[in-house]
């Protein structure tokens, strides 16, 4: 009999099993896809929200995509319950589905401030295709949004507001904004070039309630400060999606615990994607990274595994960017690790920062700030990731870039890194388009 | 620095070395330079990073990027380990080496036949030849730090 997988969630690391399997077996598994939402990619809804693209260049896996890769689908379905004695899946309308082996890819929930008001119609997140489109039709030319959180989601659907004429504020409850993305010296430098693009900011603002007001909504802050906003935006984290996981013995930390095969702690259960905590490649430690090229990592990886591959997986890279008004803001690894040796640099007249951080001579994380048009920028972004990823000793070139961090590309070629990174493929192959 | 401007010309229309994806960088005090451009790796980390399948193979077999496809999110100059993934803002679209089609502009342009378009194993070219021409020139560099 046919392999059965069943895979549940078809966001990104769902949709890249489903791939890596079928471009092993070309068909002859059997897989069924359980999806909430019809597949599409989250990474490109601020696209979709700033109208540069149509609703439909969203969908990954649509129905005629599926019907070729020969996969059974159940849209519109959750996951209810999981018997991991009887390799039963059901779900939230009684169906049962058996499985030889399964993918847990559940992803994330979007989490509103515990505050009056956050439920009210009008308050909106900006997490699935359903929650962006409510936004969308609500963003008029000259209307006041309010974001409340100055997180990276927050900061990805920057550009589409203020691409639609809107009035923006972000109140973010740190001290700074973007403070998983950013030391106070690189928050302070894009605070006063947002300010510069007239977006106004408060930090250090904790939000006690929104009401509604004909036809608009009030925002309290706990200082007594008040805010009117036409639309509000919560972007305050986001939560794991586990509670179907509950009594399947699949055990769970922060979230899934995997192993270098994302394999769970039943053999024949695995996990990818925002649920998966797996290693990360510079600290070796567990860890749950929640980010687009961690859940494709692990989406084929655990494809290659559930389709009779021995692949092991070598961890995860730590990576974000952002573009705020033609400003790129990007980390790497372990940047904001306070018992690294570190360096900075900044100069305010280029609108240019750079963090770099150490273990001995290799570069464990990195943190870039500046124009997207700067030659600074656009030379070694790229370059930095391989530094950090490559784990290069970089000998006397750690000297070099003490002396001029904004001189990356030398150390990059003349270290050999190249040659270090030629022979990593994460599946051990070379990789084909889809 | 004439592959830059051949490299930009074809690729964006303009010539704006900023805007090339081949990128010469002096060693040794500007005493020789390396050109360096996309590897077309294996893993194609671009490639497999695109949220939206935008990236293709090329007949010749560069990685490619389709600009209908392509919304701008920029995963791709992250994912990118070799620093050889760019951003053109005026498109908004991802910018990359695509071998000109098989016949790159920078081994035309280059008036010391210092770039060649041949068969061959990838391999890191300018690694050895880099390293070679560094040693002297950064212990000149920290000589002359320690001096202030």
């Amino acid at each position: 009999m046919a392999k059965r997988h069943v895979i549940v969630g078809g966001g990104t690391s769902g949709a890249n099993a489903i791939l890596t399997i079928r471009e092993h077996d070309r068909g002859e598994s059997e897989i069924t896809l359980v999806s909430a939402e019809r597949p599409y990619s989250r990474m490109v809804l601020p696209y979709y929200l700033g109208r540069s693209i149509a609703e439909s260049h969203v969908f990954t896996l649509t129905p005629p995509r599926l019907a070729q890769l020969r996969v059974k689908t159940h849209l519109g379905r959750r996951a209810a319950k999981l018997d991991t004695g009887g390799n039963r899946l059901t779900l939230d309308d009684g169906t049962a589905l058996d499985y030889d082996d399964l993918l847990i890819a559940t992803g994330s929930s979007p989490v509103r401030a515990p505050v009056p008001g956050a439920d009210l119609p009008g308050v909106h997140s900006f997490w699935t295709l359903e929650q962006a489109r409510g936004v969308v039709s609500q963003i008029r030319e000259g209307a006041h949004v309010v974001m409340v959180g100055a997180g990276f989601i927050a900061f990805t659907i920057l550009n589409a507001v203020l691409g639609l004429q809107a009035r923006l504020t972000v109140v973010e409850i740190a001290p700074q904004i973007l403070p998983r993305m950013l030391d106070r010296l690189g928050a302070d430098l894009v605070e006063r070039w947002l300010a510069r693009h007239g977006v106004t900011i408060r930090t250090g603002a904790t939000l006690a309630g929104i009401e509604e007001e004909a036809g608009k909504k009030r925002l309290r802050f706990r200082d007594g400060e008040e805010v009117v906003a036409d639309v509000v935006i919560m972007a305050t984290g986001i939560r794991t999606n586990l509670e179907w996981l509950q009594d399947s013995g699949v055990r769970v930390n922060r979230g899934v615990l995997v192993d270098d095969h994302l394999r769970s702690s039943v053999p024949n259960v695995f996990a990818a994607g925002d649920v998966a905590e797996s290693r990360d490649l510079v600290t070796g430690l567990p860890a749950l990274h929640a980010i687009e090229p961690t859940a494709m990592e692990h989406g084929r990886v655990a494809g290659a595994n559930m389709a009779g591959e021995n692949i092991t997986y070598r961890g995860s890279l730590l990576m974000n960017i952002v573009e705020v008004c033609h400003l790129d803001i990007a980390t790497f690894g372990a940047w904001d690790d306070p018992t690294a040796n570190a360096f900075a640099a900044l100069q305010p007249e280029r609108w240019a920062y750079r963090k770099l951080l150490w273990r001995e001579n290799r570069l464990t994380g990195a943190l870039i700030l500046g124009k997207a048009d700067d030659i600074w920028t656009t030379n070694d972004v790229g370059m930095l990731k391989g530094l950090v990823q490559s784990g290069a000793d970089l000998g006397k070139w750690k000297e070099h870039l003490r002396r001029n961090p904004f001189d990356v590309k030398p150390a990059f070629i003349a270290s050999g890194t190249t040659a270090r990174l030629l022979p990593q493929t994460i599946l051990g192959r070379p990789s084909v388009p889809a | 620095m004439r592959c830059e401007l051949a490299c930009s010309y074809v690729q964006t229309g303009a010539f704006q070395p900023a805007q090339s994806v081949i990128r010469v960088s002096p060693f040794e005090g500007h005493t020789s330079y390396a050109p360096f451009t996309c590897t077309q790796c294996a893993e194609g980390w671009c490639l497999t990073a695109c949220p939206v399948e935008a990236i293709a193979i090329s007949p010749v077999g560069a990685k490619i990027v389709q600009n209908d496809q392509c919304v701008g999110c920029k995963l791709c100059t992250i994912a990118c380990p070799y620093g050889t993934m760019f951003y053109n803002p005026e498109t908004q679209k991802a910018l990359k080496c695509n071998l000109c089609g098989g016949a790159p502009a920078c081994v035309v342009a280059c008036p010391t036949s210092a770039i060649e378009y041949v068969e061959a194993e990838t391999a890191d070219w300018l690694g050895a030849f880099a390293a070679d021409r560094s040693p002297r020139h950064l212990e000149r560099q920290a000589a002359m730090a320690e001096a202030r």
